[in-house]
């Protein structure tokens, strides 16, 4: 009963900020929340239930945005269409990613997610025909689409959030079900031991790809938004080491293999980021960094796993 | 041929430095099983050490060896004992994303300090480069190589020849069998942790007077070392020195022959590859 409370209560959450302000500042800051939530929830799925560190999400990132921003540059595909196939082409390029890194264990698993996300990213880089470099792409207008009477006015930021929320939800949603499913057990046995995993019968490549697959479609779909939203692409912005690690922190600071983890640890880190930044004009990661080793230090498993075992200790 | 023998000096000259940062990362690595994120940002340390140290104090950058990589062995072991040393325990991913958090936080103070502006050490020598049999040599590039040689040779006596040394590889070899033997492993980890950030501030003073020094310069090391220390063999002394020269080579053959654009590419291409077919590295001595 207090699950699903809590769940309602994240949800209404959720749905609240563009009703009770019109405050563009504080817009922008909930949309950021609510797409490093999706982010985190979807490397969570991989890294928390299966214990697989990846230090490379920023591909299936960058591949979902450039997809998204290519397919509506050149075909004129629309957002919602775009968003879906970046999704699909992350997918794509997780199959194979995963297939070669997935050979390995551990701190060699991470570090051969770092080197393929560098790879990608250094192609994007020089693949000018394709992305047009270093200089990125700019979408100068979004197509029209309506809706009801009216047309969806771009220029506000309430649609974004509008999408962002669902995308971010659907995330949250599919970590649940992946909790309650045969393949989230099996994650759970890998991540605890994999070998004894295997000897049981666990297809644990199969398992592991299928997750990393569907945690690449939900990382690429948010790609896909960042590219709408911001209107700009370029691989310093989509593709660099920094973005996985966000996604890694965000995850582990809300707590591995929950729910609602992602949602706090993206409110945490998101929020002081921005903060923080308005106020100084360089350096503004040194409280992000502080933060994250004081979190590690007295809340190893995260804000809401800290508060969870608070909660039932007491009781 | 000429092209070739250059891009080969420059290559050899440029991996033994990267040998230097390698060095660090997995002399800390064997013993402790971390891996440092943070260690990119001691290399930039060193860096600024020894840029601040030429403009305030009018001291030789190469010089400045002096001051800091004793502060840098210092500093190391405390930033061990107080705030390394409560997260071990806690596993490998923690231990991980603790160092990351590291790297943020002394990247954004360098930041908040130093600015962003890119800066260079200007030296009188640096000017004209040596040109031994038609190749141009930079005289800083050769003054940090054969800094870079003493030093290694340095660490390699010390570890295998000081009762201390041997401690060390003994602590890297097997934790728990080292302790029987009366080994203070804690103790072994603090100066370890010490040697390693020391090397890295020796590598970046090395490196400064022939890179653009700016305060997030640690994100492209850091990554240049992970694949050093995979290629060498995680934890294996030798396998940095070899790999750090390997990867020197790598790029500068293949800025020449492949493509400018591409020769990190290259490198991260070779690391996939010894990743997946030889785990503990190109002369099988580390530890997969």
């Amino acid at each position: 009963m207090t699950r699903v409370a809590i769940v309602a209560v994240v949800l209404i959450l959720m749905m609240a900020p563009p009703l009770v302000t019109t405050n563009q500042f504080l817009l922008h800051l909930a949309i950021t929340v609510l797409l490093w939530t999706l982010l985190g929830a979807s490397w969570n799925l991989l890294g928390g239930f299966a214990g697989q560190v990846s230090f490379g999400h920023a591909t299936f990132f960058g591949v979902g945005a450039y997809a998204t921003m290519i397919l509506y540059l050149r075909l004129g595909l629309a957002p919602w269409y775009g968003m879906a196939l970046g999704g699909a082409a992350a997918v794509l390029v997780s199959l194979p990613i995963g297939l070669i890194c997935f050979r390995l264990r551990g701190p060699y698993f991470s570090l051969s997610t770092l080197a393929v996300a560098e790879i990608v990213r250094l192609v994007a880089l020089n693949w000018e025909a394709l992305t047009n470099g270093p200089v990125g792409l700019l979408i100068t207008a979004l197509p029209p689409v309506a809706l009801g009477t009216r047309g969806i006015n771009w220029e506000s930021k309430v649609p974004f959030y509008c999408i962002i929320a669902v995308l971010a939800a659907l995330a949250m949603a599919a970590t649940w079900i992946l909790s309650r499913a045969r393949l989230g057990a099996y994650l759970l046995a890998i991540r605890e031991d994999e070998d004894a995993a295997e000897s049981v019968g666990i297809d644990t490549v199969r398992a592991k790809v299928l997750t990393l697959a569907l945690s690449a479609f939900f990382t690429g779909l948010g790609g896909g938004f960042y590219g709408f939203y911001f209107h700009y692409v370029d691989p310093d912005a989509v593709f660099p080491i920094a973005v996985s690690v966000e996604m890694v922190f965000i995850a582990v600071v809300g707590g591995l293999a929950t729910v609602i983890g992602p949602v706090i640890g993206a409110v945490f880190l998101t929020t002081i980021g921005e903060l923080f930044r308005e106020r100084f004009q360089v350096g503004h990661l040194i409280f992000y960094g502080l933060f994250m080793m004081l979190v590690i230090r007295y809340l190893p498993e995260g804000i809401w796993g800290g508060a969870r075992r608070a909660w039932t200790g007491r009781r | 041929m000429e092209t070739f023998v250059q891009s080969l000096v420059s290559g050899v000259l440029t991996g033994s430095l990267y040998a230097m940062i390698g060095l660090g990362l997995t002399v800390v690595f064997g013993v402790m099983r971390i891996i440092n994120l943070a260690h990119g940002d001691l290399v930039m340390l060193g860096m600024y050490g020894a840029f601040w140290s030429h403009v305030l104090w009018r001291v030789d950058p190469f010089l400045s060896l002096v001051i800091w990589v004793p502060l840098m062995f210092l500093g190391g072991m405390l930033l061990y004992r107080f705030l390394l040393r409560p997260i071990v325990p806690g596993g490998e991913l923690n231990t991980l994303l603790y160092t990351a958090g590291l790297s943020l936080l002394i990247a954004n103070l360098a930041l908040f300090s130093w600015t962003g502006d890119y800066r260079t050490i200007k030296l009188p020598y640096a000017i004209t480069p040596l040109r031994p049999f038609g190749i141009a040599v930079p005289i800083p590039l050769a003054l940090a190589f054969a800094l870079a040689a003493v030093i290694t040779l340095a660490l390699y006596l010390f570890l295998a020849r000081t009762d201390l040394g041997r401690a060390i590889r003994a602590t890297s070899q097997n934790a728990e069998a080292a302790a029987l033997m009366g080994i203070d492993v804690e103790r072994i980890a603090m100066i370890t942790f010490g040697l390693g950030s020391a090397l890295a501030g020796a590598a970046g003073i090395l490196l400064a007077p022939s890179l653009y020094l700016y305060p997030t310069v640690g994100e492209i090391l850091i990554a240049k070392c992970f694949v050093i220390v995979v290629l060498g063999g995680l934890g294996s002394v030798a396998g940095a020195i070899a790999g750090g020269i390997l990867l020197g080579l790598v790029e500068s053959l293949g800025a020449v022959y492949v493509s400018v654009a591409y020769k990190d590419t290259i490198g991260f291409v070779i690391f996939l590859l010894v990743l997946l077919f030889r785990p503990s590295g190109l002369f099988g001595v580390g530890k997969a």
